[in-house]
């Protein structure tokens, strides 16, 4: 196999109809547990259902046998294994399956292989040494409709998450660029401002010096050009003019000199040391005008247009810088929210796949206790449930163990009663059996010795299940075998007592009443066990008594039951025409009324009195209806809290 | 146990018998069924829709009871027609390729239409 299997489940069924519920019950489980898409699951048991009853029907021909279920499952597949021990199967038949000769043939057989074949991705027949295995193999496909979406869903939490923390670090990186990129321009453009400033009003100085010392043109001329030279990446224009705005020099064309300076338009020349937008030859251009002093008086004034342009390659430059800058810082962003991303939602997502594993079917691993506060509390809460999920699991378990091993001892018990009681010759009997609950402690026999003697016992064993049914399995044979020895209830029970004592598991006894009837003398002998007393109705006579002879119950240890043998009287009877002889077990004298009151011997005796004195012709089955009518009476309610079992006998013909 | 109700309409108009099921069709309720239809099978009434609305499993007990007299059914000029099957029962009777030889309808009167239209061609 490819895989390692995953899970393992082991059962065991008895082969009977009734049965294959509880293997299509597991196996259903198993599918459900390996995360099978539904409807696969239905046609997998459809096919176990013909895999067991094919077992049931051909392998043990409905005759006794168990079957064996293994389940193996594998992350991609599961294995089903149905064990038998009975006939084998003849494999190559079922290769030659197909529909249409199943259609002609009319008949049915084959049908069911047919549709394993059909329903499982392979089947393997082994039989080898008495063992036949029928092993079916099935691809699982994952349910699509819980897994998937809940997985997407999961990854979605992630990436919404990360969609939106990205969002924010985007804007406020944005943001910070945004104003960097500003702050840098305001301030790359006040540089220059300031720069052409300070070199016009250096010029004007020089140009006021100028002007009083009478210098010639070619100077004024010659003072400007020297100065846009010197400054040529920004400076475009330097005009210097007098009071009457007549140009004194232009470093465009010394022929302008003395015209009359034209003031470009949109420029206003009241605003002094103040840098102007100015559009000039189609270059935008900035223009600032300062005053020429001479003393205190203003004689000129100096115009300068200059270009912004090489700002923009420093501008450039200190952008690029920022962009990395908020490049590197977007990546630390990034990286933050991976981590956080990790950090809110795989404690989520380990929680979750934890919940799916358990809905489908693990119930024992717990969650680690991690996390932040919340998660510790999911995690905790979730073992909590987990923890008692799997403890309710194993209750089940074990109550159908429980009613596994009352099924079981129930069917014992069905082959211990006898199915129909022996005509006793002169004797009119009645026996009386009702279990508490499937399985009871109780056992009742009759049964015919020989000609003449015939055995009626009464017997209650200690403990209830598998173990008290065996005993009470045990019981009933050995004093079927034992009464055949001898005709003395006494030396029977001893007999009995010799072969059970060291075979009855400790701390369970059992009290047993055992009468063997001669019908040619109409003689009743009979030994208690530490049983309940026998009620004898003496018709002759009309009087009703207790007849308790000694002894002592079996299984007690032996320090106790050294003197079973010692301590066991019998007692004889002969009986009469009218008579009558009651065995019974303590589920009579024991039931308890509402009051929580037991109906007891004396209730009993008093009953049957009434009984047998106003009506003389009673018969043991009218007797034992008004006796079970009179215990339903006592406590209506409850039903029996013990198994209620008697034989009751009228003795009919005393003439022989 | 699971337990098996079985209802038979025999209408003496058209010769068709509809036979409704409720329960499940397992080995241990199938037998009901077969003899339902065999006792149609043995008066002629060749003409059978089965009505499987309330059946949620089948099992090869059951299929064995329409692939086994299917045959002799059509050798009469008849049918067994299945209706009204549900999802889980559909899917196997598909998986199975039940539906080469056996015919579903989504209705009994689907079924009926269709028994009518056969025998007028």
């Amino acid at each position: 196999m490819f895989n390692r299997p995953i899970k393992e489940i082991n059962a065991e069924f008895l082969a009977e109809d009734k049965y294959l519920d509880s293997i299509q019950r597991t196996v259903e489980e198993s599918c459900v547990a390996a995360g099978m898409k539904r409807s696969d699951i239905a046609s997998v048991l459809v096919a176990i259902e013909e895999g067991a009853s094919n077992i049931i029907r051909h392998a043990y021909l409905y005759e006794k046998g168990t079957i064996r279920l293994r389940i193996v499952i594998y992350k991609k597949m599961i294995v089903f294994s149905l064990i038998d021990f009975g006939r084998s199967f003849q494999p190559d038949e079922v290769d030659s399956l197909d529909l249409d000769r199943l259609v002609e043939s009319g008949r049915k057989g084959g049908l069911g292989l047919y549709m394993i074949r059909k329903i499982m991705d392979s089947v393997e027949m082994i039989s080898a040494a008495g063992r036949n295995e029928l092993r079916m193999t099935k691809r699982i496909h994952p349910r699509s409709t819980d897994s998937v979406p809940l997985l997407a869903r999961m990854s979605s939490l992630r990436v919404k998450f990360s969609f939106w923390t990205f969002l924010i670090v985007l804007v406020i990186v944005g943001g910070s660029y945004y104003y960097i990129d500003r702050q840098t321009s305001k301030r790359l453009y006040q540089h220059l401002d300031d720069t052409v400033l300070s070199l016009a009003n250096t010029i004007a100085e020089q140009a006021g010096g100028y002007i009083i010392n009478r210098r010639s043109d070619a100077e004024f001329d010659e003072l400007i050009v020297s100065y846009l030279h010197s400054n040529a990446e920004f400076m475009r224009l330097v005009v210097l003019t007098d009071s009457n705005d007549n140009i004194i020099a232009h470093s465009e064309d010394i022929r302008y000199i003395r015209n009359k300076y034209q003031i470009p338009v949109h420029i206003d020349t009241t605003l002094i040391g103040k840098p102007q937008r100015f559009t000039y030859k189609n270059e935008h251009l900035r223009y600032v005008i300062v005053p020429i002093k001479a003393g205190d008086a203003t004689v000129g004034k100096v115009h300068v247009a200059y270009s912004t342009a090489s700002i923009k390659g420093q501008f450039t430059q200190a952008r690029k810088k920022t962009a990395a800058l908020t490049a590197v810082l977007i990546l630390f962003g990034i990286l933050g929210i991976y981590l956080l991303s990790n950090y809110f939602v795989s404690p989520i997502e380990k929680i979750t796949r934890r919940v799916r594993r358990f809905a489908s079917g693990d119930v024992s691993s717990e969650l680690p206790l991690e996390g932040a506060e919340e998660f510790f509390e999911i995690s905790r809460a979730f073992n909590e449930l987990t923890a008692r999920v799997s403890q309710d699991r194993e209750n089940i378990v074990a109550r159908e163990k429980m009613a596994k091993e009352i099924e079981v001892a129930s069917q014992i018990q069905k082959t211990l009663m006898p199915h129909r009681l022996p005509d006793i010759p002169g004797l009119d009997v009645e026996a009386f059996y009702q279990a508490a609950s499937v399985v009871s402690g109780d056992l009742y026999d009759i049964f015919q010795i020989d000609e003449t003697h015939y055995c009626l016992t009464v017997a209650d064993v200690s403990g209830k299940g598998v173990p008290a049914s065996l005993v009470m399995s045990m019981l009933r044979t050995v004093v079927q075998i034992q009464s055949q020895q001898t005709k003395s209830s006494r030396d029977t029970l001893i007999r009995v007592y010799d072969y059970l004592q060291s075979n009855i598991p400790a701390g369970m006894f059992i009290t047993i009443m055992l009468a063997i009837y001669d019908t040619s003398e109409h003689h009743l002998n009979f030994v208690s066990a530490g049983h309940n007393p026998m009620i004898y109705f003496h018709a002759n006579k009309g009087e009703i008594v207790k007849l308790n002879p000694a002894g002592m119950p079996m299984g007690l240890p032996d320090s106790f039951s050294g003197s079973f043998e010692s301590r066991l009287e019998e007692m004889d009877l002969t009986l009469h025409r009218g008579d009558f002889f009651l065995m019974f077990t303590d589920g009579i004298t024991e039931a308890r009324n509402r009051d929580g009151e037991q109906y007891g011997i004396d209730r009993l005796i008093a009953f049957m009195e009434k009984r047998l004195h106003y009506s003389a012709n009673l018969t043991a089955t009218g007797l034992s209806e008004q006796l079970i009518a009179e215990l339903g009476d006592f406590s209506p309610l409850s039903g029996p809290a013990d198994d209620i079992t008697f034989i009751l006998a009228r003795v009919v013909d005393d003439t022989t | 146990m699971e337990n098996i109700t079985i209802s038979l309409f025999e209408s003496g108009k058209d010769d068709i018998s509809e036979v409704r099921v409720d329960g499940v069709i397992d080995t241990t309720t199938s037998g009901e069924l077969e003899s339902v239809i065999d006792s149609l099978l043995k008066r002629q009434r060749y003409g059978i829709i089965i009505d499987l609305a309330g059946v949620d499993y089948i099992s090869s007990a059951g299929w064995g009871i329409f692939i086994s007299r299917i045959k002799e059914v059509r050798s009469n000029n008849g049918d067994i027609k299945l209706a009204n099957m549900v999802p889980n029962v559909f899917e196997i009777y598909e998986l199975l390729e039940f539906d080469k030889v056996l015919r579903a309808y989504n209705s009994v009167d689907d079924a009926r239409r269709d028994f009518h239209a056969s025998a007028e061609t």
